[in-house]
Parts: C-alpha cells; sequence; structure tokens
C-alpha cells in the first residue's frame, strides 16, 4: 500500500467525522425534547390538580356565603354573617388563581367567564335576598322566590364546575397518551442512533488501524531507501543537494562533505562555503552555473575541479533538476554532485591513446600513399626504357635477350599492378564518405564501359534487372561493380563465352546474422552470377582476405587485392558481402546495401 | 603560329622524365621550342623574368621539392599576364584529390604519366595541337583527365 491510499482514506476519515458530528447534535436535540417532554408531565398533572381543587373552592365559597346567608335569615345574629362576607374576597382570590392557570386553555377560560358570570349571578340574589330578609316585616313571597331563584343558580354553578372538571381531566388524559406514545419510540430511535454511531466508530477504528499499519510500513520501507541512498552515495561517489527556492535554503547530503575530505554537516551548506573547496579556476563554473539555473530553471551539466580539505585534486562533475509540487508554487532544486576522477583520468588516457592511435593511422596511411606513389615512379621508368629500348633496339638484340625482356615487362607489370590496388585499398580505408543519391543503373553501365574490351574480347553476354536508385559513395560502388565484373571476365573456362547475369530484390534482415546487427529495414540484395570457373565453397570467407588467391599467378594475374576492396567498400555501405561458388559451374557473389 | 615554333615549357624534377619529354618532342613532326626548369622555384623565377618569352603551353609535374606544382599553379594564377597561359599538369599519380584539386584551381587539362614511350608521345602531340582558346572557354571536369 502506498501514500496516496492514506491520504485517500484521510479523507474517508474527514467525511466520518462530519458525519458522526451531525448524528450526535441529532440524537441530543432528540433526548432534549424528550426530556422537556418527561419534565413537563408532572407540571401539567399539578395544574390539572390545582385547577380542579381551586373549583372545588370556590363551589365551597359559594356554599359558606349561602350557609352564612341562611343563619343569619333565620336567627337574625349578625355573626353568621362573617363566612358571607369573606366569602367574596376568597372567590375573587380563586379567580385569579384558576384565570392565571387556564391560561393556555381557551376553551377553559370562557367557561370560566361563564362561571365568573354565574357566580356573581348567584351573589347578586344573595344580596337581594338579605336584603329583603333584613327588612321588617318580611316580605316572605319575595325572599321565597329569590331564594328559589338562587337555588337555581347554583345548580346551574355546580354544572358549570363540573364542566369544567371534566373538561381539565380530558386534557389531562390526552396529553397522558401522546406523552406515553413518545415514550414507546424513544427507547427505539435512540437504540438505532447508538447501533448506527457504534458501526461508524468500528469501521473507523479499523480503517485507522489500517492506515497506522500502512503508514509503519511506509515508514520502515522509506527509512529502508534512505538508508540506501546514503549506502549509494557512499560506493557510487556521488551526493545529493537540496536547493529550497521559497527560503533560499540548501541541504547537503553527509557524503558531500566526505568526498570534500571533511566531516558531515561540519560547515553551514551554502553556496559560497562550497566554492572555497572549487579549484579556483572553475569557481566562475560553478558559481555562473548556479545563476545560469535560477535564471532558465534548467541546469546543465557542469565539470569542474575540488581541492579537498586535505589537498587534493578531484574532478567534480554536477548536473540538476527543478522540481515542483502540484500546484507549482514552491520549488526545489536537487543537485547530483559526482566525484568522476577516476573516469576522467582514465578518459584522459583514453584520449591520449586515441591521438596516438589516429597518428599512426594516418602515418601508416600516408607512408602508403608516399610508398605507392614513390614505388610507381621508377617502375613507371623502367617501363618507359623498356619500351624505348624495344622500340629502337629490337633488331640488334638477342632473340634470347628480347625473351628476357619480354619477362622483365611481365614482372614491372605485375609490381604496377600490385601498387595501383594497394594505392586504391588504402583509399577504401581513408575514404572521404561523400555518398550522394545515384542511380546504381548508371554505375553498372559505366563498370561495363570500363571493361568493354575486355568484354568484347571474350564476347561475354549480360542479362541485367532494374537497379534502384540509392545513396551511396558513387565511385567506390563503380569500383565494386568494376571489380567483380572483372573478375567474372576474368576467371571463365576457357573456350566457353562468359554468361553474367546480376539481380535485385529487396530483402528483410531477419536470417542474415551479419545485417541483423545494423538497424536498417530493408536491403537491396544485389547478386553476380557467372558461369566460370567457380571454387570450392571452403574458400568463400578467404577470398575476401587481403593477398589471398586460389590461382595460379602466371595463368590468372592480378594482386589478390581485388575482392579485399569489394569487401571493405560494401562494409563502408553498412552492407555486406558473401560469395558461393561450385566448382567448373560458376559462381555468385552477393552483396547487400541498405535501402 | 603556322611559322612559329609551340613553345613548351616543362617543370620537372626528373632527370628522366625531362629526358622523355624532350625526346618524345623531338620525334614529333609539329615544330617546337620546348624549354626546361628542374623546379617550382625556377619555374616561378623564369616566368616572371622580364626578357622570357612567355610559353604557350606550361606542362608542371606536382610533386617537386622546395615548391610543388600546386604551389605553382596558385602563384600562376594569381599574376595578372600568366594567368592566361594553359596549364597542363603532368603526374606519375592521378588520385582524386589531386585531379580535383587542380582542377579547381584552374588547370586545363591533367595527364598521368604515360608508362609507355610511344603513348607519351601521342599524349604530348594530341595536348599540344589542342586548340586552348577553344578548350579553355568549355572546361568540363569530365573531360580534366586525359585519357588516351
Amino acid at each position: 500500500m502506498n501514500l496516496r491510499t492514506i491520504i485517500r482514506s484521510s479523507y474517508i476519515l474527514k467525511s466520518i467525522f462530519v458525519i458522526s458530528v451531525f448524528i450526535l447534535i441529532f440524537i441530543s436535540g432528540v433526548s432534549y425534547k424528550h426530556s422537556t417532554a418527561l419534565s413537563e408531565s408532572p407540571e401539567l398533572l399539578n395544574k390539572s390538580y390545582n385547577i380542579q381543587i381551586q373549583l372545588e373552592k370556590l363551589l365551597s365559597n359559594v356554599k359558606d356565603a349561602e350557609t352564612g346567608q341562611r343563619g343569619f335569615i333565620i336567627t337574625g345574629d349578625s355573626a353568621f354573617l362573617h363566612p358571607y362576607y369573606s366569602a367574596h374576597a376568597s372567590v375573587q382570590r380563586s379567580f385569579i388563581v384558576l384565570k392565571h392557570l387556564t391560561a393556555d386553555h381557551q376553551k377553559q377560560q370562557a367557561n370560566l367567564d361563564s362561571l365568573v358570570h354565574l357566580i356573581n349571578l348567584r351573589f347578586n340574589y344573595l344580596d337581594i335576598s338579605l336584603k329583603t330578609a333584613s327588612v321588617l316585616p318580611v316580605n316572605k313571597d319575595q325572599l321565597e322566590k329569590n331564594m328559589y331563584r338562587g337555588e337555581n343558580i347554583m345548580n346551574k354553578i355546580r354544572f358549570q364546575i363540573d364542566i369544567m372538571n371534566e373538561l381539565e381531566t380530558g386534557y389531562f388524559k390526552d396529553h397522558q397518551e401522546k406523552y406515553s406514545h413518545e415514550l414507546y419510540f424513544t427507547p427505539i430511535i435512540t437504540f438505532i442512533i447508538l447501533f448506527f454511531s457504534l458501526v461508524i466508530f468500528i469501521v473507523s477504528f479499523i480503517k485507522i488501524n489500517n492506515d497506522l499499519f500502512v503508514l509503519k510500513k511506509s515508514n520502515e520501507e522509506l527509512l529502508i531507501k534512505t538508508e540506501s541512498i546514503k549506502h549509494a552515495e557512499v560506493i557510487g561517489e556521488f551526493c545529493i543537494t537540496l536547493w529550497d527556492m521559497d527560503s533560499n535554503s540548501i541541504s547537503y547530503s553527509d557524503n558531500l562533505y566526505r568526498l570534500l575530505g571533511c566531516e558531515p554537516q561540519s560547515f553551514e551548506p551554502t553556496i559560497e562555503n562550497f566554492l572555497q573547496f572549487v579549484h579556483p579556476d572553475d569557481r566562475n563554473i560553478v558559481k555562473t552555473g548556479a545563476e545560469k539555473a535560477i535564471q532558465e530553471s534548467k541546469t546543465y551539466a557542469r565539470f569542474y575541479r575540488i581541492i579537498r580539505k586535505d589537498g587534493e585534486l578531484r574532478y567534480f562533475r554536477s548536473i540538476g533538476k527543478f522540481i515542483s509540487d502540484d500546484n507549482n508554487k514552491s520549488k526545489t532544486h536537487i543537485g547530483i554532485i559526482k566525484d568522476i576522477t577516476q573516469m576522467h583520468l582514465i578518459n584522459i588516457k583514453l584520449e591520449e591513446k586515441n591521438r596516438e592511435l589516429e597518428q599512426s593511422i594516418s602515418e601508416l596511411e600516408s607512408f602508403n600513399r608516399v610508398a605507392s606513389h614513390d614505388l610507381q615512379e621508377p617502375l613507371r621508368k623502367i617501363q618507359t626504357f623498356i619500351s624505348r629500348i624495344s622500340e629502337k633496339e629490337s633488331l640488334t638484340m638477342s632473340e634470347a635477350g628480347m625473351e628476357y625482356f619480354e619477362k622483365i615487362l611481365t614482372s614491372v607489370n605485375q609490381m604496377r599492378t600490385l601498387i595501383d590496388d594497394l594505392l586504391l585499398f588504402s583509399r577504401t580505408y581513408k575514404a572521404e564518405k561523400v555518398f550522394e543519391t545515384t542511380d546504381l543503373n548508371l554505375l553498372l553501365e559505366n563498370a561495363l564501359q570500363e571493361l568493354s574490351q575486355e568484354i568484347e574480347e571474350k564476347n561475354a553476354a549480360f542479362t541485367t534487372v532494374q537497379l534502384p536508385v540509392i545513396n551511396v559513395i558513387p565511385f567506390q560502388i563503380l569500383q565494386l561493380f568494376t571489380n567483380l565484373i572483372s573478375n567474372s571476365l576474368k576467371y571463365c573456362k576457357p573456350g566457353i563465352a562468359p554468361v553474367i547475369r546480376i539481380d535485385c530484390e529487396i530483402v528483410m534482415p531477419n536470417g542474415y546474422p551479419a545485417l541483423e546487427m545494423n538497424n536498417q529495414t530493408r536491403y537491396y540484395k544485389i547478386s553476380i552470377t557467372d558461369n566460370g570457373l567457380g571454387f570450392e565453397q571452403k574458400y568463400a570467407e578467404s577470398i575476401f582476405l587481403l593477398f589471398h588467391r586460389l590461382h595460379n599467378k602466371t595463368e590468372y594475374p592480378g594482386s589478390g587485392i581485388g575482392l579485399s576492396i569489394c569487401k571493405k567498400i560494401v562494409e563502408n555501405h553498412n552492407g555486406f558481402i558473401t560469395a558461393e561458388g561450385k566448382p567448373d559451374i560458376g559462381s555468385v557473389f552477393t552483396f547487400f546495401l541498405p535501402e | 603560329m603556322q611559322n612559329e615554333p609551340v613553345r613548351v615549357l616543362l617543370a620537372d624534377d626528373d632527370e628522366d622524365d625531362r629526358l622523355f619529354f624532350k625526346e618524345a618532342f623531338d620525334e614529333i613532326k609539329i615544330k617546337t621550342s620546348v624549354n626546361l626548369v628542374n623546379n617550382g622555384v625556377e619555374l616561378m623565377k623564369y616566368l616572371t623574368q622580364k626578357s622570357t618569352q612567355l610559353p604557350h603551353i606550361l606542362f608542371l609535374d606536382l610533386n617537386m621539392p622546395l615548391k610543388s606544382g600546386m604551389d605553382c599553379l596558385l602563384e600562376i594564377k594569381n599574376i595578372e599576364h600568366l594567368k592566361n597561359i594553359p596549364v597542363a599538369i603532368y603526374s606519375t599519380s592521378a588520385s582524386e584529390e589531386d585531379i580535383e584539386e587542380t582542377f579547381v584551381q584552374g588547370a586545363n587539362i591533367y595527364i598521368k604519366k604515360p608508362s609507355d614511350f610511344r603513348t607519351l608521345r601521342k599524349v604530348l602531340e594530341e595536348v599540344i595541337t589542342i586548340n586552348w582558346q577553344y578548350h579553355t572557354s568549355g572546361l568540363i571536369r569530365e573531360n580534366f583527365l586525359l585519357s588516351i
């Protein structure tokens, strides 16, 4: 598992946390609601009870007033009137209390209002009866009439109070039902929420635990990697520098100090301090390199010398890269500084060897050229003198003398061919390789033109196919055609006219090991087939070697260089040449040229 | 020009070659006056003398001590009154580089010294009978190397 998964899982944890907070807030809301409902219930009961008591009290007060009035009417003793008078005040007090208690019930308030009205009416009749009774003689009819009316109203009051009591009981019952209903659901909801929270907590716990495990593992891996980088730095003689472009702070790995011959972290990591170790002549390279890197946001490889603390001269190479975070905001430069002293010294040696080699090659070449050139000069003169003598002195010379002269001429001619071919061979080696897009048909035509005399002499027949136009060194391919065809002409069977066929096809490098090494996709396979002497297949390789000959010099004069030149020419073109032969049947020379 | 002999000048350091050259012209039917100089330094000295009657054609060996034929060619082509003399390069080798370079520097023809006296005579005869005025104007690279 990697850090990215952990980062993703931290998002999951965050969302779980937010969800949990919401669920907890919801739980608290529900609980609060339920607890308020619970605390309201007894209060409500208390209130209903109070209302009923006050109503009873009211009724008894009215009854008290009635009893007092009756006592007075019967006895005429005004002491009976005490409760009658105090009843008034009591009734008023009860009213106020009831008004307050029934404030949240409109219906009950209306009932209370009609009760007040009835009670006031009752008191009114009581007053009238009392007045009637206190005026002597007592008007009995009127008194009785009033008393009946009073009694009637009293019944109404009782009825009204009963209504109010019932209503109150009803209210209380409703409330009680609703409350018990709620109480029934509360534990279920709480349990569900609890269960849900538990699930979330367990999931979160497992997740966190997993992440912790992964983190621990990543940490261990990181530790191993850091350690291996440190070792790699020591083994590979390099070090890593980090340059935070925002804060312009630099940190050098321990190995840099070691490479400089110092104790790790023994000086403050700054460019100035590092420059102290750079060879004075090279300080500018490092300094301008750093400036250029900042300007162009790109680092180039730099080479410079370092003088270590112990005074030893070392060669360093540094290269780096700017990296920035995803938002492209903060930029850091990672640099690699490598001690390349060993490699550099080897390189210097190699360069020296290379120079020596180049020099010896060019010396050899000029030797070859001069030798061939200077050898030709006396030979040419010998030839000219021979031609001069045989022209002027032929009549005075003996026959044997003439024969010896012929032999001298043959040897000299052979020598010249040899030198000419050697010169040609050295030239194919040196070869200014100027490739030109050339029509091979024209080159073949030119080659046949060059050999026209021999072709005519031997009465040779040719069949050719259309050849391609490709990028070649023209004079070398001309030489190649000339050499191969002249070979076919030379090694023909005595008395049989040479028949030479030139073929061409496109082939893939598969199946030709010599071609597979090059990164070329297609090749032209050009072959020259003859009906000449041929050769044993075992010589197929060796005939391309320098000075290698299969035939006697006197029978078939030649230098043994021609096919070596052919091989070199084809190699110059990144191609490849092979030969196939059957004695007395003929030979096939095939060469491949890249398309 | 009919009565006047063709003035031929050869610069060659090789004594034998000078001999062949002289003998070849002696055997040619055309009337010639052959002058020989031994090297490049002598050649330039001869050409820049006021009293010298300039040759109709100059044969120039390339490989000479002190001053090579190539150096002479460069000098001659830079001297106003000499640059119109037809120059025939007369050398043992016929390497591509030499042919290319002398052609570019304004030589008129390139002769590879033949190894046969009869051929030498034929070549030299052909070269001095070329109408140079005509030949110079239409100088073509393909015809530069004389082939017999």
